[in-house]
């Protein structure tokens, strides 16, 4: 799992969560450097802010899903707008969170794209 | 005369200024067609002229082949030669006679018809002067033979009589006074020797009568010679006038084409010209004030003082540009109103703008906060004390951050007006912005470059938000020097006095702004900062604020070389 927010609290805070549930989690404030791991590494799960410096989330889809078209991309922004987040669907992402979010929230996504993975990889 | 002519069409006039010259030239073309015609008639006139002169030359000559041989033939040639010029003069038409003039050709005809009474009667003198000389012939030899019988008296030798015969053939031959003279003197001798000389008297009248004869053909000859030369004088006088009449004609052509040349070429263009610019004076007229117009005078209008087709043009065009006037003007209530609308718009846009940027803002940290604290509470056992502190400052620093986007979002609005207007020092006001930085540099290690005048320089406004106009500014371009080595701060104030303004730039030497967000820079929320170091309201606020100070701000930047930003304040005037 790969977890991209400019914001380090939100990686902080994830990571551990997410880690506690037994997965496997490398988290990236600078969206760039994340892109680039991309090209090296195949996640099956991206959780990205939007809004960045740099690389925005919108562009972490693209780049991700054309790596590997399987990859289930969570994305997190402060400020969702209704034609951002059809772009984000169209593009491929599994789903659209906006801020604040309950932690609760964010792992029940998690879940469903983990049994879709599982799913896919047994069926 | 112009008043009428002002009233003219452009169509009338064109008429007139193209049948004026055709006319003219029509004009023209007639006189000179009747002037070559009367050039001809004259001409044959001159031929008549010569014809009859030359009739009168042929009577002339006959005359004096007449007067030579004296004989029926001759006199026949002279009738005849006679006959030949009064049918020329017959010939001729009345027109042609009163042209040439019928004094004239009644003299001629008078002239010829003397002329043949003459002939006639001097032909009869002539017969009977011969008669005359045979009868003196005969006497004369009558009284040789009575001399030679000798029965007369005394003193009548044969010798006077054959001097007096001598004297008598002298006189016949030489017809002057002298041998007449002489004739007489021997006559009047032989009626002194013989004083009733019965036998000599028929001799002496012969000679009497003979005399009689010459003076009478003599004194016929001579109205004959007359006759003749008045005849010739009258044809040489008409002739010679046709030829003078033909001369003038030809003088008079030459002098009149040249004066025609002349005009031609002088009037000639000058009519043209005038002509055209008299048509063209009104449309010239109309064009400049529409010149004038279309620079952009609306409230201009064409003169209505035409009377021809540009009058209505002129009204047609006023009546439109009243049109045009009148939407213009409704034009620019439109672009007010549309202006309004826009500024309206605009206002929204940036409350739209402002209100997601706002979102954005609050709900990162609202997200860190409650991220952090669900981990708390999820984890309490689990966290170290540590740790625990940890959370606990995170939720305090994202609340801190919270709290300044709502400050720096008020300040924006500018819901807090607590400003103080008054005449401010901009250069002790631009030193306490420094000073108030001059920490911050000390500690990132950046030299300051100030150059502040020492002479009060005055502006109007809030210390507090000038203050924070330069600390904004001030505060970016350290941001920007972080890894500039040396980074370098220039401050620099300057009074432009042509504009009445005071310039504060503020430059450094860091790694620039990218031309694509230069744009953007002013823009509520666009920041390029990284999290939680700007709230993309710095700059905002700052234009913000100058342009509440009726001042600008401007940027000048270079990617790797740096920026300047550039403040504009107008300088504090007393009287103003």
């Amino acid at each position: 799992m790969m977890i991209i927010d400019d914001e380090p609290i939100v990686g902080r805070r994830l990571s551990r969560m997410f880690e506690r549930d037994g997965y496997e989690v490398e988290t990236f404030i600078d969206s760039e450097a994340a892109a680039r791991e991309l090209e090296n590494r195949t996640y099956e799960i991206i959780i990205t802010d939007l809004k960045m410096q740099n690389v925005d989330g919108i562009r972490i889809l693209e780049t991700a899903v054309e790596k590997n078209p399987d990859v289930k991309v969570i994305i997190i922004t402060g400020f969702g707008r209704k034609e951002t987040a059809k772009e984000a669907f169209r593009k491929g992402a599994f789903a659209f969170i906006i801020k604040p979010f309950r932690f609760e929230e964010l792992r029940q996504v998690i879940r469903k794209a983990e049994k879709e993975i599982r799913n896919f990889s047994s069926g | 005369m112009t008043g009428e002519f002002m009233q003219l069409k452009i169509w009338h006039k064109m008429i007139i200024g193209i049948s004026i010259p055709a006319l003219l030239t029509l004009i023209g073309g007639l006189w000179s067609y009747k002037y070559i015609n009367d050039v001809k008639k004259r001409h044959s006139y001159v031929q008549i002229a010569d014809d009859l002169k030359e009739d009168v030359l042929e009577v002339r000559r006959n005359e004096k082949n007449y007067l030579n041989y004296r004989d029926h033939e001759h006199f026949k040639q002279v009738l005849a030669s006679i006959t030949v010029l009064t049918r020329s003069i017959k010939m001729i038409s009345p027109a042609t006679i009163d042209e040439i003039g019928k004094d004239e050709f009644l003299l001629l005809n008078r002239t010829s018809t003397n002329y043949s009474t003459v002939m006639e009667k001097l032909h009869a003198h002539f017969h009977q002067e011969k008669q005359s000389i045979e009868k003196v012939r005969e006497e004369g030899r009558r009284l040789e033979t009575f001399a030679a019988t000798g029965e007369h008296k005394v003193g009548l030798s044969t010798n006077f009589i054959l001097n007096l015969r001598r004297l008598e053939k002298n006189y016949m031959l030489f017809r002057d006074r002298d041998s007449f003279t002489q004739l007489d003197n021997a006559l009047s001798q032989l009626k002194g020797m013989v004083e009733s000389c019965y036998d000599c008297m028929p001799y002496v009248e012969a000679i009497r009568d003979l005399f009689a004869s010459y003076e009478k053909s003599d004194s016929g000859i001579g109205e004959l010679q007359i006759s003749g030369n008045t005849l010739e004088e009258i044809t040489d006088r008409i002739a010679r006038r046709e030829r003078q009449h033909i001369e003038t004609f030809f003088t008079i052509t030459q002098r009149f084409t040249l004066i025609a040349l002349i005009l031609l070429c002088t009037l000639g263009p000058m009519l043209v010209y005038g002509t055209a610019s008299y048509i063209v004076a009104p449309i010239i007229r109309l064009t400049e004030i529409t010149k004038k117009i279309a620079e952009g005078d609306l409230s201009l209008r064409a003169p209505i003082k035409e009377h021809d087709e540009t009058f209505t043009l002129a009204v047609s065009f006023n009546t439109m540009l009243d049109h045009l006037q009148l939407s213009h003007k409704s034009l620019e209530k439109s672009m007010e109103l549309l202006r309004e609308k826009q500024e309206e718009v605009e206002k929204c846009a940036s409350v739209g703008l402002l209100v997601s940027g706002v979102a954005h803002e609050m709900n990162n940290p609202l997200n860190n906060i409650s991220l952090t604290a669900e981990t708390m509470k999820e984890e309490m056992d689990v966290l170290s004390h540590g740790e625990l502190n940890e959370c606990l400052q995170d939720i305090l620093n994202q609340s801190d951050r919270a709290k300044r986007v709502v400050e720096n979002l008020l300040n924006y609005v500018g819901a807090r007006k607590s400003s103080a207007v008054e005449r401010l020092d901009i250069n002790s006001v631009v030193n306490e912005s420094v000073n108030l930085i001059t920490n911050e540099l000390m500690v990132t290690n950046i030299h300051l470059n100030k150059n502040i005048p020492y002479t009060p320089l005055y502006v109007k406004g809030d210390h507090n938000k000038l203050e924070e106009i330069l600390v904004n500014i001030m505060v970016n371009a350290i941001h920007a020097l972080k890894d500039a080595d040396p980074g370098v701060l220039s401050v620099s104030i300057s009074h432009e006095q042509a504009d009445g303004q005071v310039l504060i730039s503020i430059g450094d030497n860091g790694h620039g702004i990218p031309e694509s967000d230069l744009k953007n820079i002013f823009e509520p929320f666009f920041t390029t900062k990284p999290t939680g170091l700007g709230t993309g309201l710095g700059l905002p606020v700052a234009r913000k604020l100058a342009r509440e100070h009726y001042g600008e701000i401007e940027v000048e930047s270079k990617e790797g070389e740096g920026t300047t930003f550039k403040i504009r304040l107008p300088v504090y005037e007393e009287n103003v």
